[in-house]
């Protein structure tokens, strides 16, 4: 199982300082906090993609390539990937360019995003938002897996002979999840495909996640993927610890209070309680953890918001320390412990899908 | 089981919006017997409708209350008028439902207030407002001034009101709404 952090990259200011970072600052936290992921033993970092204020996670490419380069096992991916603002083609040509720079280590997220100017920005209709994120997807898996493609469709121009450059490498194109609140075509697109979904299960009620993926698990095994506890869940959550569970509750409070999304809206306590939300000591977020297989099923990826609403570089450093020798290393045992053996422990990400292959032309040759 | 949810957003206690619900609820019960009756107080959810507002959705009794609203047969709605239209809570209680979730129900439009001259307040507020919903509003509203709790009248327009929406809910009960979970839309169609 894969543990790791997603981050929205908002550049909100620290309500106990009042002082906004600049925009080099956050991007460059941004890496850090990357870099950090990996050095406390975590597997995945991903990064959400925004083009408005106050946002700095346009152009995820760069960043993740930049991140490629100063690390050498974490995992690389996307939270989400606009499949309904950008153009597929582009999405396959910059995503393949990453995957061979770092050697494999990326996959994607695909969401359609909820910021209502974003689409007309790009010349898309938010009220196209399904029907853009079926029509590009569709198109975006023929460009990785077909090297000449002539294709028409109802959002971009036709393209006659186009191939898609760099190829994916190995001819293995990146593994994509599909994440959506609460839209159960986004569960159908992923089981329909195969491909993982990712239920963000932050600032939302736990019956979302539950409902979307009990949807996608039992579609995947209609369409013939597998049983639908072997379907491939990655799971959100959101996190801030302190050793004593007081001290994490009280240092949280002024950042929750003025958050942006929930903010100025419910308490700190009625949110904990409604949403994934913890905020406590390691061993709560430990428990809490291990309670969302009870309504998702075992899962193959958790990851962690744990760098939003203002706090400062230092204390989500700190966030990951605990994470990375405190929490993750008790949450690999126990979810591994509790996990059938049919069921997956990972998402089948490029090494895996080479081991496959080069396990089947084995059989191949023994067979020949 | 007919189901008649009744969501009234007077603010004071006891409150004339209250009044005015409760006997809408009585005469709607004469003439749909066994109806089991829901009552939606809205001050009681007023902070749980101000965090829906603010996080996307409702927590604890609202979210009761919103699944009630959205598996009735039949609503009467009551608002005090507060600057000359349905109060600010009133309107957001609507303006948390999702899409759709009024569509086809029948909705008796009521409406309190200290003097007569708002009287068009159900017409040109509360009407066009369940319009939009494509909820069913009956023909007659009933609009109570503070003097008309003294006129016969008032009980003739409830009346007719609550016969209007027993007609209504007898004649062409609610379409069962579809539950986009359990009867997925399989990928092919969405493919085109």
């Amino acid at each position: 199982m894969q543990f790791g952090i997603f981050s929205v990259g908002d550049l909100t200011a620290d309500p106990t300082t009042g002082r906004t970072p600049t925009e080099q600052e956050r991007i460059k936290a941004t890496v850090a906090i990357a870099k950090k992921a990996e050095e406390v033993g975590l597997d995945v970092f991903a990064t959400g993609e925004h083009h408005n204020e106050p946002f700095i996670s346009s152009n995820p490419t760069a960043t993740l390539a930049y991140i490629g380069a100063q690390t050498s096992t974490l995992q690389l991916s996307t939270a989400t990937t606009l499949i309904t603002t950008t153009d597929p083609v582009l999405i396959a040509e910059d995503y393949a360019k990453v995957q061979h720079l770092v050697d494999g280590r990326l996959d994607l997220m695909m969401g359609r995003g909820n910021t209502g100017p974003v689409y007309p920005w790009f010349g898309k209709d938010i009220r196209q938002g399904i029907p853009l994120a079926v029509e590009n997807y569709a198109l975006l898996r023929r460009l990785w897996r077909e090297h000449t493609v002539d294709w028409e469709g109802r959002f971009r121009s036709p393209l006659q002979g186009y191939t898609s450059t760099p190829r994916p490498l190995d001819d293995v194109p990146p593994f994509v999840w599909h994440g959506s609140i609460r839209s159960p075509e986004i569960a159908e697109q992923a089981a329909y495909y195969g491909d993982g979904f990712f239920h963000n299960h932050i600032f939302w009620p736990p019956s979302h996640t539950a409902r979307m993926v009990a949807l996608y698990r039992q579609r995947f095994e209609h369409y013939g993927h597998g049983s639908a506890d072997q379907a491939i869940v990655g799971l959100g959550g959101q996190v801030f610890m302190r050793k004593r569970s007081q001290d994490a509750v009280a240092e949280f409070r002024p950042y929750f209070d003025n958050a942006p999304v929930y903010g100025h809206g419910p308490s700190l306590e009625d949110f904990t309680s409604q949403t994934p939300l913890t905020v406590g000591s390691p061993q709560q977020v430990i428990e809490r953890t291990l309670g969302f297989r009870e309504y998702a099923g075992d899962y193959q990826r958790q990851l962690f918001l744990i760098d939003h609403a203002g706090l400062p570089l230092k204390t989500v450093l700190e966030q990951l320390d605990l994470l990375g020798e405190e929490v993750v290393p008790v949450l690999r045992r126990e979810f591994e412990a509790l996990r059938p053996a049919h069921v997956p422990s990972d998402p089948p990400l490029h090494p895996a899908v080479l081991a496959q292959r080069a396990a089947a032309q084995q059989d191949e040759e023994a067979v020949a | 089981m007919t189901r008649l949810v009744v969501v009234s957003a007077g603010l004071s206690n006891p409150s004339s919006t209250r009044l005015l619900a409760d006997r809408l609820t009585t005469a709607a019960l004469d003439r749909l017997p066994g109806a089991e009756v829901t009552h939606v107080e809205l001050r009681d959810l007023a902070h749980a409708i101000a965090d829906n507002l603010l996080t996307g959705f409702p927590s604890g009794e609202l979210a009761e209350a919103v699944a009630a609203v959205a598996q009735a047969d039949a609503l009467v709605v009551v608002t005090p008028v507060f600057s000359a239209s349905y109060s600010g809570l009133f309107k957001s209680f609507f303006d948390v439902l999702d899409p759709g979730t009024l569509e086809g129900t029948p909705v008796l439009l009521a409406a309190t207030a200290g003097t007569p001259r708002h009287s068009l307040v159900l017409d040109h507020a509360l009407r066009p407002l369940f319009s939009y919903l494509r909820a069913v509003p009956v023909p007659t509203g009933v609009f109570a001034a503070a003097e008309d709790f003294a006129s016969p009248e008032l009980a003739a327009r409830v009346e007719r009101a609550a016969g209007e929406l027993a007609d209504a809910v007898t004649r062409r009960p609610r379409p069962h709404a579809v539950d986009p979970f359990a009867d997925v839309t399989p990928f092919a169609e969405l493919l085109g």
